[in-house]
């Protein structure tokens, strides 16, 4: 029995391997547009997560998505080969873009093939895992990703931490820590402050 | 030739000013929203090619020439003038390509435009804006929400990385990365 989204303009469904609490929201179906992970516990959606329209969970044949509790994703992108892991609270903007694999090859040659490949898949997409492994990435608890920022292949971003609008994340960035720029530095700590809430 | 797949929920008309290679699929329901070139040749697409939620932003004099094996998704690609892609180039997504910076640099200038675009601009001429083609050759692979701006010629095999917005001349085989973005090395043969 195909999960249809009450009132969705898209004719899709959620696929049956998505996990949602009960209490999570997600907008339309065609964010499991490029969804095709094969794992029988793709997608985790906590409880009051939300993912609204626009936002795109592109998970590969082996691809995982963990999505916490309360977490907003506003219109991203997740390219998700191995593991995209975004904690509790956390809060993604639009056009964000979030991935743990290049999904194309550096090498020409080994590119060219790849593109002849895409050319030839009924859907046109870069379906081989990249000639490199996937490298997961983790959004930590709380953490607020400013709007079209990239966050490239095994960064890990901290509890607590804010990243600026724009930013391309190459590195690591430590708890508590405002980092901004492109590539994205860290620009200052924070306090965690004592939650009021939950 | 299959453009905006038939019975996708995204199906469309292609206009009559494009020509499309066999194997070439262009989708998404955004592709076309702004075309509104209305030069003989204004979009040219070669074979197995896939533009896939792209949106081509022609104005009225545009024109855009994309080569055979390319995949660009999501990306959009604003031409005034000319933006001229090779083949085998890969655009990822929410990358954005513009030959013309759309309104003048000068003050008063863009006011004047401001005025020509408005609702109360009643058919008033537009003020000259600058643009310069841009080219892209062959082998070029873009990353996710990349910019590349007027004028800028990106030379064949090179890199650009995620996020870049390349605002000059990119040398063969280089990759650039940052904003403004700088030439952080070479495309390594055989690098995975």
């Amino acid at each position: 029995m195909p999960r249809r989204i009450e009132g969705d303009w898209h004719p899709g469904s959620i696929p049956d391997n998505v996990r949602l609490h009960e209490t999570a929201y997600v907008e339309s179906a065609v964010s499991f547009e490029p969804f095709r992970s094969e794992l029988p516990d793709a997608v985790d959606l906590g409880e009051g997560a939300a993912v609204y329209c626009g936002s795109q969970l592109d998970a590969g044949p082996r691809g995982r998505i963990s999505i916490g509790r309360c977490v907003i994703l506003n219109g991203c992108l997740i390219i998700a080969d191995e593991l995209v892991e975004i904690g509790d609270y956390a809060l993604v903007a639009w056009l964000v873009v979030i991935m743990d694999n290049e999904r194309s090859a550096r090498d020409i040659h080994a590119r060219r093939a790849l593109l002849r490949e895409a050319a030839a898949h009924p859907e046109r997409r870069l379906t081989r895992v990249g000639p490199g492994p996937a490298r997961p990435v983790r959004i930590g608890r709380a953490a607020w990703i400013g709007f079209e920022t990239c966050i490239l292949p095994g960064v890990t971003i901290g509890e607590g931490s804010i990243v600026g609008a724009r930013s391309v994340v190459i590195d690591d960035i430590p708890p508590w820590s405002i980092a901004a720029g492109n590539p994205a530095r860290i620009i200052r700590s924070i306090e965690p402050g004592a939650p009021q809430h939950a | 030739m299959t453009a905006n797949a038939p019975g996708h929920w995204t199906d469309g008309p292609l206009p009559p000013n494009a020509s499309v290679g066999p194997g070439t699929i262009i989708s998404g329901s955004h592709a076309f929203k702004r075309f509104r070139s209305t030069h003989p040749r204004a979009l040219t697409v070669g074979a197995n090619s896939t533009l896939d939620g792209a949106h081509l932003s022609l104005g009225p004099r545009g024109r855009l020439v994309v080569g055979d094996w390319c995949l660009i998704s999501g990306a959009q690609i604003m031409a005034e003038e000319e933006v001229r892609i090779g083949s085998y180039v890969a655009i990822g997504w929410n990358a954005a390509i513009a030959d013309s910076d759309f309104h003048p640099l000068d003050p008063a200038q863009r006011i004047e435009d401001a005025i020509a675009c408005s609702m109360i601009g009643a058919g008033r001429p537009r003020p000259p804006v600058e643009h310069r083609p841009v080219v892209i050759e062959d082998d070029v692979w873009i990353g996710p929400c990349a910019t590349i701006l007027k004028g800028v010629r990106i030379g064949a095999g090179s890199i650009v990385e995620a996020g870049a917005l390349v605002t000059r001349d990119v040398p063969a085989r280089s990759r650039v990365a940052g904003n403004p973005a700088r030439v952080v090395g070479p495309v390594e043969a055989g690098e995975a």
